[in-house]
């Protein structure tokens, strides 16, 4: 007797067919969603973490400027994987259970604010200190000096290095996929397996990222314009 | 039985696993470099055609993240072109692409960076473009480029990681295989993230011996 495949006979393959990719876009799309999602929840907490980390980092205080050293230089030098890992297999060993996409988004935060607080940093640096003393001569307190000038000021010339900031953490968020998450990459990896059309899917998946991050880029460069254009073409 | 302890050979695995991720680390950094180069000499001579493909390519690997990359090569490929894939030789092939299209940025913008009017002279004294590109513009691209170029390098360090999802046993991978027998994630990545830390620095520092040799010419020397 014969041998039954329990595989379908591949019907005559066409060389390159990404239609094979229409039948689940939704499920895509859900995917790409999720990644959505925790890039814009990851940017606020790194735009946060990133700020708190800036703010110590050009501090008077000796110690404080210390620590917020070692954190960025800790965080820019181990792979994100490895952070991952570590607070996704870790975090349960202590106590606290929290699901996948919390733990993404919290990695992912604490990992860009080491990015974030470097390009902020150098924002602040940037300010002329007539600035700041006209703001001290006025009689400022120095909280209002830091939230209302420093930060606002800071945040606007660096819009173009966090732009950057960004994009890695939407191609950084693909690693999310790792620790169970579906997003973009994780469910195109499901398509993969279920079409058994890996070239298509995955050479789909590079497209849209490129095309994504590419767009992404171009807006930042067009807000950055935008918030910077009474500096008088300094700022290109 | 289970055996949960850590033991001393523990440490070997851990060396072992540090020795294929450097491995792989220098072997797609050189091969990325010379690429990478290739890619930018190509958009100096202006050749048609290949040059709008290189720069197109160069922003797709940038723009895209390298697990995709890494997937298209190792269960694409396969499916695809019909031609046998390893973990090792898709690492490889994905590392060595992307570190290459970061270096053809650093290297267009090291050439970009020496001044026409030295080109110009060195035409007139009638070198070839060929001897312009190597005795005028490599030198000193190579001092421009080297400080980029040792950040880009401390980074690609750590994307070398991503080879663990595809099964390549690099210094993650066997972090994973600790952490799932021991159960001691704290521990066990703790100890990885240090190897990394400390081969970062490593790299970080080798870099900066290089930067300072390679700009000895256009150093501040003093008065």
């Amino acid at each position: 007797m014969k041998p039954v495949s329990i595989y379908a006979e591949p019907e005559k393959r066409v060389l390159f067919d990404p239609s094979i990719l229409m039948a689940h876009l939704s499920f895509l799309a859900a995917g790409a969603l999720l990644t959505a999602q925790a890039c814009v929840l990851a940017l606020t907490g790194s735009l946060v973490v990133g700020a708190g980390v800036a703010i110590a980092r050009t501090s008077a205080s000796a110690g404080l400027r210390k620590a917020a050293a070692v954190y960025v230089d800790v965080f820019r030098n181990v792979p994100f994987i490895v952070q991952l890992f570590f607070f996704y297999y870790g975090l349960p060993e202590i106590g606290i259970y929290i699901d996948a996409f919390t733990t993404g988004v919290v990695a992912l935060s604490i990992a860009g604010g080491a990015f974030a607080s470097d390009v902020i940093r150098s924002g602040i640096l940037a300010i002329d200190p007539g600035i700041i003393e006209a703001a001290e001569v006025s009689g400022l307190s120095k909280r209002i000096i830091f939230t209302k000038i420093v930060l606002p000021v800071a945040l606007r010339t660096s819009i173009r290095p966090l732009g950057s900031v960004l994009i890695n953490l939407i191609l950084t968020s693909s690693i999310l996929s790792t620790i169970t998450l579906n997003e973009l990459t994780g469910s195109a990896k499901i398509v993969a397996a279920d079409t058994f059309r890996p070239f298509e899917v995955y050479a789909a998946l590079l497209v849209v990222y490129a095309a994504f991050t590419y767009a992404v880029s171009i807006a930042i460069t067009l807000l950055h314009r935008r918030q910077n254009r009474y500096l008088g073409g300094k700022v290109t | 039985m289970r055996f949960a302890a850590f033991t001393w050979y523990d440490l070997v695995l851990l060396a072992q696993g540090l020795g294929v991720s450097l491995g792989l680390f220098l072997v797609t950094s050189l091969l990325g470099l010379a690429l990478g180069t290739l890619w930018a000499v190509i958009r100096y001579y202006r050749v048609p055609g290949l040059t709008p493909l290189v720069a197109f390519v160069a922003e797709l690997l940038k723009n895209s993240p390298v697990l995709v990359q890494l997937f298209l090569v190792f269960f694409g490929f396969p499916a695809f072109f019909k031609l046998n894939v390893t973990p090792v030789e898709a690492a490889v092939i994905t590392l060595t692409g992307n570190t290459a299209a970061f270096i053809y940025v650093i290297a267009v913008a090291a050439i970009d960076s020496i001044g026409r009017d030295q080109i110009e002279a060195a035409r007139v004294f009638g070198l070839t473009r060929w001897q312009v590109l190597r005795r005028v513009i490599a030198p000193q691209a190579a001092a421009f480029a080297i400080g980029p170029l040792i950040g880009l390098l401390v980074n690609q360090l750590q994307v070398t990681s991503l080879i663990s999802v595809i099964g390549v046993l690099d210094l993650t991978k066997i972090g994973a295989i600790l952490n799932l027998r021991t159960l001691k994630p704290f521990i066990v990545w703790t100890a990885v993230g240090l190897l990394y830390y400390l081969a970062a620095k490593l790299v970080a520092r080798i870099g900066w011996r290089l930067e300072r040799r390679l700009s000895r010419y256009s150093a501040w020397r003093g008065l």
